[in-house]
């Protein structure tokens, strides 16, 4: 610490009152927020530090470090602030900030978070599926299906590319973000510890220990597990009608349709559950961004309107194509942005758990 | 000055009130003293000993009560409460409800009565630290001599004091007496309350018995306290090996009291030299969010420190449980400097609670600010603020308000003989 020269990033400090952490200047460092916070660990204290770091402008220092996303957002901290400086806010906030500051290429980045360009996010997918619909191949059959507007081969090759995109954008995001939680100290190897720590966020073991926000417990299991359902059977069947040994629509009974539905349902139930959460505590609401935003509609929107065009190729309407067209978009944007968008938080979370888990961390 | 002149009314007889009404009357001005308690003294009279100078503040009190005897010039009300104040030509009238002490000028405070009285209360005087009689001397050095009956505690039908009292000094049939006062000036100085610990079960209070506010430890400390002076875990009565102070229990924080009470800092490290001495082995640790001692505090604080054994962590606590393993209780808090989470074991964990005025009784009247704090418009000529009902303030700054406060209302005193 002798050596730390303080070059405060005012335009960082600026960016993080902006974006969720409004309340961070009234801070006065007591220390409360550590000691109430169930996660915060002996050795690796928050959000206290944070909180100064942030205040200081220490943009490089406090990004970096991987207690940012040890924190689960309970609110625990922001209910016993004596300051009303909303600290699990402002380590959203920070996240956020983290997300765009690892992020490549940086000016996706800069444009997925930019709320006033919100609709030309959509301009590319819009564009895409609605030439694939109205100029693409048709093929007629008898009953009304998807694949008369937009054949399978040509979804699934253009999901498999974006999705190719996002990891190759994900895979220089986490070498930047590795390289820098090893300066911060999280010095535990990443590969072996991936299991334990997957096997911990399926669990939601530390969500367990939040106290002031019941719901969110079992809001974000449901919604993580029906959207990890969803991911799995889309993966699959993307597969299996590449590989020509499977056929959509798939009957009802099939257990891939069994398993997306019933996964649709956990998801819809779970963000439901947040969303309420959100917007039932007024201070949370005022502080809810865009980036918490654009992901519960983007996540909302594709789970309701997939639900939707399948209920409606059911009832065989021809509506059904148009709620398919935003079916398509709200996926492709979800796919095509998850390295800038607050989805991120899974893949960094991740491996930051694996790099500070407990036992197996190596140096001083 | 002529005779007919009206008095300075002064609520309250604590060291603010008592130095105000002397300070008045010696200048030569009649005086009404009204005190809520059955004695004088208030706050200060139940501190063990001041900061910085680490002298007991009994003498300076003897030497006030003395200075009241005295001077025929101070009315005293005790028990008395003022219920409304309103302004009229030339000063203020004031509507004093007095509570009856259910005991007369013959009492010689034998103590007879005590024996028989077989009704027992939680103290408040020791903020509950020991019990006492219905019928009871306020504190061994109170002023006025004399006991008081608290009806409320009296078993319904009693009358054993009555019967036992030699001098006919136990009237249990007395009646609250309503008085009008008329006052060319008023000062209020009704003092402080210590903030409601019973909020911070957080930090232990009133789940663990060793978790003590500061006041009660002044108590502790006290040679008139519950345990003659020995600073002890209350659950055992054992001496404590280990004692934690929390500061900013309440204070400084939005959901307790916003504001910062200006003297647990210092109160703190007064106590810390009381342990330091009592139990020299002892490990003493203050957690602290900033240590604030202002002004010639600084050398207080500074000389507390080079004693050693007096441990300062940055850091509020904000969690005091009981150890699993080994029983003891212990307070959580992250050492800000050092970036680690702390649990520190102690037998006895003081919070350093703040200061609450005592304006809640007071007639609405009176202006307050956001946290309770008298805030009286300068343009009121005539109503003037003492003390820490004003503002949280240590002794030594309460007694200078209060001689500023007594020379404003004799101004007032002034004016209005230029105008009779």
């Amino acid at each position: 610490m002798a050596e730390l020269v303080v070059r405060p990033d005012e335009r960082f400090i600026q960016e993080v009152l902006a974006n969720g952490g409004a309340d961070l200047k009234k801070c006065y460092q007591c220390a409360t927020c550590s000691t109430v916070c169930a996660l915060s660990e002996e050795d690796r204290t928050f959000p206290r530090r944070q909180m100064l770091l942030a205040q200081w402008g220490l943009k490089d220092l406090v990004l970096s470090d991987p207690a940012l996303w040890l924190c689960h957002s309970c609110g625990d901290c922001t209910e016993q602030c004596p300051r009303g400086a909303r600290p699990g806010d402002v380590l959203g906030a920070l996240r956020q900030q983290a997300i765009q500051y690892f992020a490549w290429p940086k000016f996706v980045a800069r444009w997925v978070n930019n709320a006033r360009a919100v609709w030309t996010l959509f301009l590319l997918p819009v564009l895409l599926f609605a030439g694939l619909g109205l100029w693409g191949p048709e093929t007629v059959s008898e009953q009304m299906e998807f694949a008369n507007e937009y054949p399978v081969p040509v979804l699934e090759a253009l999901f498999f590319s974006v999705s190719g995109l996002a990891v190759l954008a994900f895979a220089v995001g986490l070498g930047r973000f590795v390289k820098a939680l090893r300066v911060q100290g999280a010095t535990a190897p990443i590969l072996p510890n991936l299991v334990p720590a997957i096997g911990e966020i399926f669990a939601h073991r530390r969500f367990q220990k939040c106290q002031a926000e019941p719901f969110r417990y079992p809001g974000h299991l449901l919604a993580f597990w029906g959207f990890l359902g969803l991911g799995f059977v889309g993966t699959v069947i993307g597969i299996g009608t590449m590989g020509g040994w499977l056929h959509t629509p798939l009957p009802l009974s099939h257990p891939l349709k069994v398993l997306a539905n019933l996964s649709a349902a956990v998801a819809l139930v779970g963000a439901s559950i947040l969303l309420a959460n959100r917007l039932r505590n007024q201070q949370l609401r005022q502080r809810t961004t865009y980036f918490d935003w654009l992901l519960v509609w983007l996540l909302a929107g594709a789970v309701l309107t997939g639900l939707l065009s399948e209920l409606l190729r059911l009832a065989q309407l021809k509506v059904m194509y148009g709620v398919y067209f935003i079916h398509l978009v709200l996926v492709f944007a979800l796919l095509a942005y998850a390295p800038y968008s607050k989805l991120a938080h899974a893949v960094y979370r991740t491996v930051a758990l694996a790099a500070t888990r407990r036992g197996t961390r190596g140096g001083p | 000055m002529p005779e007919t002149r009206l008095p300075i009314a002064v609520i309250g007889g604590g060291m603010a009130g008592m130095t105000a009404a002397l300070e008045a009357a010696e200048a030569g001005a009649q005086v009404v003293l009204i005190e809520r308690e059955p004695a004088l003294g208030g706050r200060v009279a139940q501190l063990a000993r001041y900061f910085p100078k680490l002298c007991p503040p009994s003498c300076g009190l003897e030497i006030n009560f003395r200075r009241i005897k005295q001077n025929p010039r101070i009315r005293i009300l005790t028990r008395a409460r003022v219920e409304d104040i309103t302004a009229q030509p030339g000063g203020y009238r004031l509507t004093v409800l007095v509570e009856p002490r259910y005991v007369n000028q013959a009492c010689t405070a034998c103590g007879k009565c005590v024996e028989v009285c077989p009704a027992e209360v939680p103290d408040p005087w020791n903020y509950g630290l020991s019990k006492r009689r219905a019928v009871y001397l306020p504190y061994p050095a109170a002023f006025p001599f004399q006991f008081v009956i608290d009806r409320s505690a009296c078993l319904s039908g009693c009358r054993a004091c009555q019967d036992a009292c030699p001098y006919g000094a136990i009237e249990l049939t007395e009646q609250p007496k309503q008085e009008v006062i008329e006052a060319a000036a008023v000062i209020v100085a009704t003092g402080w309350s210590p903030y409601d610990a019973s909020r911070l079960t957080h930090l232990g209070f009133g789940r663990f018995p060793d978790v003590i506010t500061n006041a009660m430890m002044e108590r502790l400390a006290a040679p008139d306290g519950p345990t003659g002076g020995r600073i002890v875990r209350p659950s055992d009565g054992k001496e404590p090996r280990s004692v934690v102070f929390v500061q900013c229990a309440g204070s400084r924080d939005e959901n307790h009291l916003p504001y910062c009470s200006s003297v647990c800092c210092a109160a703190s490290l007064k106590q810390a030299t009381y342990v330091r001495e009592q139990c020299p082995d002892a490990e003493v640790t203050i957690f602290y969010i900033d240590i604030r001692t202002p002004g010639r505090l600084e050398d207080f604080y500074q000389q507390v420190l080079n004693g050693d054994r007096i441990r300062l962590i940055k850091g509020k606590v904000a969690k005091v449980e009981r150890s699993a393993e080994t029983g003891r209780l212990v307070a959580v808090a992250e050492d800000a400097l050092s970036g680690r989470k702390l649990t520190v074991e102690a037998d006895l964990i003081v919070l350093a609670t703040g200061i609450v005025p005592n304006s809640q009784d007071l007639p609405p009247v009176l202006a307050r600010d956001p946290f309770g704090f008298l805030a009286i418009p300068p343009s009121e000529k005539g109503i003037y603020v003492a003390g820490c009902v004003r503002r949280p303030e240590e002794v030594a700054a309460t007694v200078q308000d209060a001689t500023g406060a007594a020379l404003r209302a004799y101004q007032c005193l002034v004016r209005s003989l230029a105008h009779a």
